[in-house]
């Protein structure tokens, strides 16, 4: 009977042994393990930012498991899909933190999403790393102005798709007509309005001929680019963004729009996705090299040991490029690491000095934490599209190269219309 | 100016016969059977799918896709009428809605499944690639091809309705189905062909598409919502009515891009709202 009760104590402490994780590998945060709640759209013609956003928590989670966590404890991650509906991601976030337990929250790729998402966080008390989603007025009016601190942003916002445009193409004496097909949203006329108000800094004598506006989920495009075709424009700023881009740019070639106009501006066009479905008309050459873009990252930039490797490890793990929603994640979870190992808590005030003044390496380059914002800052070029002997889709090439500083706004920070 | 409104005329009346083809097989559908077929969208995109797979990926000629993708979907259809909505007829029709409804969330996992999350895109077909000079600007060619598809279709569906054995069939059917069956039309039989018909129109719109819309899960629910604004604008159930609903609809929202870009989220809703205030049964309706 004895020997019965000490061989079963016996291999209860193997099993207990077995279990318990390895000496020194202890949660030093006093929980069982830290969950990261991500969303981003998942299903329709964007699905694959979403996809993009799942796939680079995951890689990062796996990476940070793998050399022991975060002062020990575990990462955790759970993926729900926004649908680009402000009340199916403000239902998300409330579900991720009250039900399931989130300590941080990722992702969101509608702006519309973002902006419904903002002025809850401060009721769940959590930070929300912002990967995506563009418009300016997350950052300037609802952390610079209404100082909702747990929203942080780790994407460039808008600056990219309209500033920076402005500055690439201030020097093409050539083009003085400019027309828009916009999304029809919030991000479409927050970055054709920026574009506008930049390049008539430079450019007094050019001229905004046209605008036209597709909602999401717009398939066919054919009467928005004869309308805006109508008033022979030099060039064409384009917002639609994923399958509707090249949806769009499809139909634009079938009107032989490429040939009527000097360039095209594909705002997010240096996105994986896009890129692919473009990949046949690039090889053809059928935009004439027209066809001009940037992205919230791309893998071809830049050159660094940091980003070659991580291009290496995601295209091991997934079998893809990394989309720039996969980046942002992947680092806005590096991010989360540095900044809970210096707070040494998941508290949300600490968690937040703890970023500030921070400087961090990420595969898209060094991004600096701007307080005033929540803004990260780092560059990301602009390019024409073009095949590379290196990469079976197209990528961007002629990189030019602005320094963030100089299209990223700067506090103060006058209000910009978030209208046609 | 002149030359600009025509043009756009032009592009509405291309958008306008897609619109017509995506709502012809609802509104025969529903027209016969009674039902508004919600997964209409989701086999609209499995034709789109099976297109994409046999032009794009095994190479078939874009003609023969088109002709296998309608051939599939149509026995998917079949299987849907046999197999499942048979047994609903009976019932309150809140079931049928059900039903097909789940059949939108069964078709779209399973092209996740198959096709993967991403959207696809084939190459344009050679033939149908390029521009007609009209009104002094490069109308695609493509366009002017689904305008001709749009037009022959309803010629088609005209004469096999009013011309032929079958059509008289299935409008005696539709008329009064108890009747038809007395006088000995095998209603279910009917029914099935009738349906599987209708998932043959949803696939020629999502094949005809593929060339220049990407196919991607979901792409059916924005489809299906066009189509059913159509279908009551014309009348449940008129097939001419979806004909002249569909004109109504493709030329003004292609005009209100031109001349109002600033009201474009609600164009079509705001033709529906007039159209239903004035004629609440929809244009054509008896």
């Amino acid at each position: 009977m004895k020997a019965r009760f000490a061989l079963c104590g016996l291999v209860l402490l193997v099993a207990v042994g077995l279990l318990a994780p390895p000496a020194g590998a202890q949660c030093q945060l006093g929980v069982p393990v830290i969950k990261l709640g991500v969303q981003g759209v998942s299903s329709g013609t964007h699905a694959d930012y979403g996809n993009q956003i799942n796939m680079g928590a995951t890689l990062a989670v796996e990476e940070i498991n793998a050399a022991g966590g975060i002062l020990g404890c575990r990462l955790e991650t759970r993926f729900m899909d926004e649908e680009l509906k402000p009340a199916t991601a403000v239902k998300n976030v409330r579900y991720l933190v009250n039900e399931w337990g989130a300590h941080f929250l990722y992702g969101i790729d509608s702006s519309g999403s973002a902006m419904a998402v903002g002025p809850v966080l401060p009721e769940l008390k959590r930070i929300h790393f912002f990967t995506h989603a563009a418009t300016q007025r997350l950052t300037e009016e609802l952390v610079a102005e209404k100082k909702i601190r747990e929203i942080v942003r780790v994407s460039v916002p808008v600056y990219q798709d309209g500033i920076l445009a402005a500055l690439v193409f201030k020097d093409r004496k050539d083009v003085k007509r400019w027309a828009t097909i916009g999304a029809d949203y919030e991000y479409g006329y927050v970055a054709w309005n920026l574009f506008k108000d930049t390049l008539r800094k430079h450019r007094p004598d050019v001229e905004f001929v046209a605008a036209a506006w597709a909602p999401f989920r717009t398939s066919d495009f054919s009467s928005h680019i004869a309308a805006v075709m109508a008033q022979k424009p030099d060039a064409i700023f384009s917002t639609p963004w994923a399958g509707e881009a090249v949806t769009l740019i499809r139909q634009a070639l079938l009107q032989g729009v490429f040939d009527q106009i000097q360039l095209w501006w594909q705002a997010m066009g240096g996105s994986v996705d896009v890129l692919e479905g473009l990949a046949h008309d690039v090889k053809q050459d059928r935009f004439k090299g027209k066809l001009w873009a940037t992205a919230r990252y791309i893998h071809n930039w830049p050159d660094t040991p940091e980003n070659r490797a991580f291009v290496e490890r995601f295209q091991k793990r997934w079998n893809r490029l990394p989309n720039y929603s996969a980046e942002t994640t992947y680092s806005a979870i590096l991010i989360t690491k540095a900044a809970v190992e210096k707070a040494r808590s998941l508290e949300t005030d600490r968690v937040l000095a703890a970023l500030e003044g921070m400087e961090i390496k990420t595969p898209a380059g060094v991004r600096t934490f701007r307080s005033v914002d929540h803004q990260f800052i780092y560059t990301v070029p602009a390019g024409r599209v073009v095949m590379d002997p290196r990469y079976p889709i197209p990528v961007l090439g002629h990189l030019v190269v602005v320094p963030a500083k100089d299209y990223y706004r700067h506090p103060p920070f006058t209000p910009i219309a978030a209208t046609k | 100016m002149l030359e600009t409104i025509a043009f756009q005329g032009l592009i509405g009346l291309a958008l306008a016969m897609y619109l017509w083809l995506i709502s012809a097989g609802l509104t025969i559908i529903f027209g016969v059977l009674r039902i508004v077929n919600f997964a209409h969208g989701s086999l609209f995109m499995l034709g789109a799918y099976l297109a994409f797979t046999l032009y794009g990926q095994v190479g078939l000629p874009f003609g023969v896709a088109i002709l296998l993708s309608l051939l599939g979907v149509g026995a998917l259809g079949l299987v849907m009428e046999r197999g499942f909505l048979r047994h609903l007829y009976g019932v309150d029709e809140a079931y049928q809605l059900l039903l097909t409804f789940g059949f939108i969330l069964v078709l779209d996992d399973a092209v996740k499944l198959i096709w993967g999350g991403v959207f696809r895109i084939p190459p344009m077909p050679a033939f149908l690639d390029g521009a007609w000079p009209v009104f002094g600007r490069p109308f695609p060619v493509y366009n002017a091809f689904v305008l001709g598809v749009g037009v022959l279709t309803a010629g088609a569906l005209w004469l096999l309705f009013e011309r032929t054995w079958w059509g008289r069939i299935v409008r005696a059917t539709a008329a009064d189905r108890e009747m038809a069956g007395a006088l000995g039309v095998r209603v279910p039989r009917v029914f099935t062909g009738v349906f599987a018909f209708g998932a043959m129109l949803a696939a020629l719109g999502g094949a005809l598409g593929t060339p220049v819309r990407v196919v991607a899960p979901g792409i059916g629910a924005e489809m299906i919502i066009q189509a059913f604004v159509i279908t009551v604008l014309g009348g449940l159930g008129n097939l001419r009515g979806a004909f002249v609903a569909s004109l109504i609809v493709g030329v003004l929202s292609a005009y209100g891009t031109l001349f109002f870009p600033v009201f474009e989220l609600f164009f079509i809703f705001v033709i529906m709202a007039v159209v239903l205030l004035v004629r609440p049964q929809g244009l054509f309706a008896r």
